[in-house]
């Protein structure tokens, strides 16, 4: 074991994250997983009334929140996502 | 149940991170009920391991897998080709499902996922208690179903001792006194007078003290 490992095991904490530079003209991909029932039916009625949000986000649709599976969060950054929003 | 924790995800990068090919392999039964070592907690181990080496540069491939127990010959033909395939296989299952593992592939690497901890029951979603430490002797119809080898501290058989106050043991005030509890336990039950027999000097030798155990079931074993 390392000794900065060893160092984390001690207190318990993980550090996968590694700190980047970023850069000015970064615009985070933000994925929203909504609930059929509220916040999706509130982003429906936001398209019947003409209101706009930003292109970087894209709407998952879910039965209820309580479908949203650690994996599915997971998969999501796996592939680039860098923000999760859930909305029930 | 067995209860396992999951190793530091820093412990479990430092083993995996030198070899190529690694497998997360799940065990859903024991372990998946505490939710450190399922097929569920393989695949996203299996995630966040994958995340880990694309920020740390590695060439990695990391796949999960899982069978319904590591400790059964039986369980493991539907992983076959996944294990072939790792050059290291990540077992979450506790010691046993590791070492089974391990017997079976010899040529394999190995390694252990989860720290087994103790045997013991779901007190709460998410709060698991020891209740059994296996001492192979089973005295619980002399002490109302409460064990003091697992429960007591100093596993006394003819308790409380001193360090009892308020129903709670010496140790911590977090830990209750199972000998507070067993007298309780008799007195509501009527049958204190039970307490008056002296539980006899313990004979370890059906415990670990006899060194490694087998057990065969006649008639089954061939």
């Amino acid at each position: 074991m390392t000794e900065e490992a060893s160092a984390v095991a001690q207190e318990g904490v993980s550090s996968v994250e590694k700190t980047h530079d970023i850069p000015s003209d970064w615009s985070p991909n933000i994925l929203a997983f909504a609930c059929h029932y509220c916040a999706f039916a509130a982003a429906d009625l936001s398209g019947v009334m003409r209101l706009s949000y930003p292109t970087n986000v894209k709407i998952i649709r879910l039965p209820c929140t309580g479908k949203l599976d650690h994996i599915y969060i997971l998969r999501a950054f796996e592939k680039g996502i860098d923000g999760v929003f859930a909305a029930g | 149940m067995i209860v396992g924790k999951q190793k530091p995800f820093e412990v479990i990068w430092d083993m995996i991170k030198e070899y190529k090919k690694v497998l997360i392999f799940g065990c859903n039964t024991c372990v998946a009920i505490c939710h450190e070592g399922g097929n569920k907690e393989a695949e996203i181990l299996a995630s966040m391991l994958r995340m880990k080496a694309k920020q740390e540069g590695l060439e990695m491939e990391i796949k999960n897998r899982g069978i319904e127990r590591q400790c059964e010959h039986e369980f493991f033909d539907s992983a076959n080709e996944q294990i072939e395939w790792a050059d290291a296989v990540l077992s979450i299952a506790c010691g046993a499902g590791v070492q089974f593992t391990a017997e079976k592939w010899p040529k394999k690497i190995i390694l252990p996922g989860l720290n087994t901890t103790f045997i013991g029951v779901v007190e709460r979603p998410g709060l698991f208690a020891e209740r059994c430490l296996m001492c192979g002797d089973c005295i619980l119809h002399l002490t109302g179903g409460l064990c003091p080898i697992a429960r007591c501290s100093k596993s006394l058989l003819n308790g409380p001792c001193g360090g009892s106050s308020k129903g709670k043991c010496e140790i911590s005030k977090e830990v209750d006194c199972v000998w507070d509890m067993i007298v309780r336990k008799k007195m509501e039950q009527g049958r204190l007078e039970d307490l008056l027999r002296i539980t006899p000097a313990k004979d370890w030798q059906t415990s670990r003290d006899g060194g490694p155990r087998k057990s065969v079931k006649e008639g089954l074993v061939e």
